[in-house]
């Protein structure tokens, strides 16, 4: 049973931490809250059902090969949220960058409106089924079940989190990231273009938030457009959790909360099952101000 | 003095924007209140079809009392405090009756605002008995009672399928777990309740409560709410290896549950009113529903013959005056789509028959 509800935590947990990364991403070089981040991960969402449902109209030879095309799907969702990422910072946040702090936090609640209702209406406002693929076929090991949906998710969150930690470690774009979240001043001034810098980082971001919102759509198969609200909520919750502008501590933070939530709901309640989430955020900023990972605050003034 | 002059005209044209109380010459107004927007709006898409399809053949056939039928959407999305202010909507622009809303926790809080404006509510799905137990003389449901169908299912549960390990799962709102608690009250004591849990409404991931459930190993699951909940804990259950069948109530009844849970909604037990489709009074508003908006959802016929009591009450009285309507429509002894629909005198249907269907291959059938 405690493996079981660890299990149940760790798949849903993953996805925090991917769509918790573009939080800590953006938080890291801008020094803001993208609120509008959520919506990018529900907008993801939107385009897998979008993509799978095209599945049927393909060429057989293609439709044999269920994973690849699962794969390409979730690629295409990612990019073009990439791009709704790259616009959304061109519109709602370049044009207000050296205003206060509070005008693009602002601009983000907008951005996070209009793109909810943009997605109401142009879809329409009841859930949207995905047609179902791969792997609903509970696998028992041990007591343990499990779907090979739930694998596959588990495994590519893990795998899309090297990824990014090996680009943000490994590459010259990469590491002109960590150095214009350490100083922009200084880092334009050793030629690195901080705009292009901002703007991969919001691509990056809204790529992560794109996987995890087709992964997601496909392991409960039904989707709206509120995802975004409660997904971004708890994600940016295990970005405070992990110590927000820290990567590790996004994805640890990730995994924490869906764990802890896992684990509340099975032992105590389900009712309550938001409410323990929102209860170690609030223990966190109470002990830890600056989150599990986070640097303290007087050493980073 | 121009200042005053303007000021004053300013005031007169606000007078005259705002539509206030009463009906105007030539048309009579009635507002359909359900979840039109939201994860829900199949059930209030059914609704408002059905209505529109009882006005659009009044109207055909002239009118009530000579003046045309206005139908006034109002969409809570299946929210309570949304709810109250489609009510105070209609109250304000004084609408002549209200067919809806569908959610419990819906129509009973809109319900007080109708019973000060006096105007009559026909709820065609609202199930829980507090609604009419509250003791408004405007407030008329065409569908059962909770009571009753926690009593059917258990019944049926206990007689039919013989379990003795249940559990109970519900999405704490006022129907939901009044229906469950009206089920578990009526299980008797030869029957264990192992789990008796709430679940968040909106909600995707039930992996917590499945795993819970599963664990205890019971021999039915009870589940009292939606299809949208429903749905993905019957899919999330069988997928983690769970083979118990569930059984739910009227909130489960829709294609869009099927759609939800897939293949995992097999064998899955729900309790309703019988079938519409084969009773001879149903066969022309089937054919009509289907030929302008395709397959009618289970609650349509209900909106349907709600519209048409409160149609028909308001041509009887003479007028629309809440006073008049309401006792037309308590003693109305009415021949509709549904087959013979009369009220007592808490406003429920005299005769209510709960049934239970079973999903046998991809569809709803009922148990004979």
């Amino acid at each position: 049973m405690f493996l079981q509800h660890l299990l149940n935590g760790i798949t849903i947990g993953g996805s925090y931490a991917l769509i918790a990364l573009g939080y800590t991403l953006v938080y890291g070089v801008l020094k803001l809250i993208n609120f509008a981040h959520g919506e990018i991960y529900m907008i993801g969402a939107y385009l897998g059902f979008i993509l799978i449902s095209l599945i049927p109209a393909m060429p057989p030879f293609l439709q044999g090969n269920l994973i690849l095309l699962l794969l390409a799907v979730v690629l295409v969702a990612a990019v073009i949220c990439s791009l709704y990422g790259y616009y959304l910072e061109k519109i709602c946040y370049r044009p207000l960058r050296g205003a206060p702090k509070l005008t693009p936090l602002i601009s983000a609640l907008g951005a996070s409106i209009f793109l909810q209702n943009f997605v109401m209406i142009s879809m329409g406002a009841k859930d949207r089924i995905f047609p179902q693929t791969i792997g609903m076929q509970a696998i028992t090991m041990g007591g343990v079940s499990f779907t090979l949906l739930q694998l596959v998710i588990i495994f590519s969150s893990i795998a899309l989190m090297a990824l990014i930690y090996w680009f943000i470690n490994r590459t010259r774009l990469g590491i002109a990231i960590k150095a214009t979240s350490a100083d922009p001043y200084m880092a334009s001034l050793v030629g690195i273009n901080v705009d292009t810098v901002i703007s991969v980082t919001f691509m990056a971001g809204s790529f992560l938030a794109a996987c995890a919102g087709v992964m997601i759509g496909l392991y409960y198969g039904s989707i709206n457009f509120t995802l975004g609200y409660l997904g971004g909520i708890k994600a940016f919750t295990a970005a405070v959790l992990g110590g927000i502008g820290n990567v590790p501590g996004a994805m640890i933070g990730g995994f924490l909360l869906g764990v802890i939530e896992a684990l509340g709901a099975g032992y105590f309640s389900s009712e309550y099952k938001d409410v323990y989430a929102f209860f170690i955020l609030i223990a966190v900023l109470v002990f830890r101000p600056a989150g599990l990972l986070g640097k303290g605050a007087n050493e980073r003034a | 003095m121009k200042k005053l002059l303007v000021l004053g005209l300013l005031c007169l044209v606000m007078v005259g924007c705002t539509k206030k109380g009463g009906q105007e010459a030539g048309v009579i107004r009635i507002g359909a209140a359900g979840q039109l927007t939201g994860p829900e709006a199949v059930f209030g898409a059914d609704m408002l079809n059905g209505v529109t399809l009882a006005v659009d053949e009044w109207n055909a056939k002239g009118g009530v009392l000579g003046k045309k039928i206005e139908l006034v959407p109002g969409d809570d999305q299946a929210e309570p405090r949304q709810a109250v202010a489609v009510a105070n909507k209609f109250a304000a622009e004084g609408v002549a009756g209200v067919v809806g809303h569908f959610n419990s926790s819906c129509s009973i809080p809109a319900s007080e605002i109708y019973h000060k404006a006096g105007i009559p509510q026909i709820s065609h799905a609202s199930t829980n008995p507090k609604l009419t137990d509250q003791g408004f003389d405007n407030v008329f449901r065409v569908c059962g009672r909770d009571d009753q169908q926690g009593k059917a299912a258990a019944d049926f549960a206990v007689q039919k399928l013989k379990v003795k390990r249940v559990a109970v799962i519900h999405d704490k709102t006022t129907y939901g777990q009044g229906f469950a608690e009206e089920f578990k009250k009526n299980l008797g004591s030869g029957v264990e309740v192992l789990l008796f849990e709430g679940i968040t409404k909106g909600d995707k991931d039930y992996s917590p409560v499945v795993t819970k459930i599963k664990s205890v190993n019971p021999d039915l699951i009870f589940f009292g709410g939606i299809y949208t909940e429903g749905g993905l804990l019957v899919k999330q259950y069988k997928a983690m290896g769970g083979t118990a069948p569930f059984i739910g109530g009227d909130g489960i009844m829709s294609e869009e549950m099927l759609k939800i849970g897939g293949p995992a909604t097999e064998g899955t037990y729900a309790t309703f009113g019988p079938d519409t489709k084969d009773i001879p009074s149903a066969k022309g508003f089937n054919e009509n529903y289907r030929k302008k908006y395709g397959e009618p959802g289970v609650y349509s016929v209900y909106a349907y013959d709600a519209a048409n009591i409160l149609l028909q009450s308001i041509q009887a009285a003479g007028g629309t005056d809440g006073k008049k309507v309401l006792p037309v429509i308590r003693a109305i002894d009415y021949n509709g789509a549904l087959g013979h629909i009369r009220f007592d005198a808490r406003g429920d249907v005299k005769e209510s028959p709960y049934v239970v269907w079973k999903v046998e291959s991809g569809k709803f059938k009922q148990v004979k």
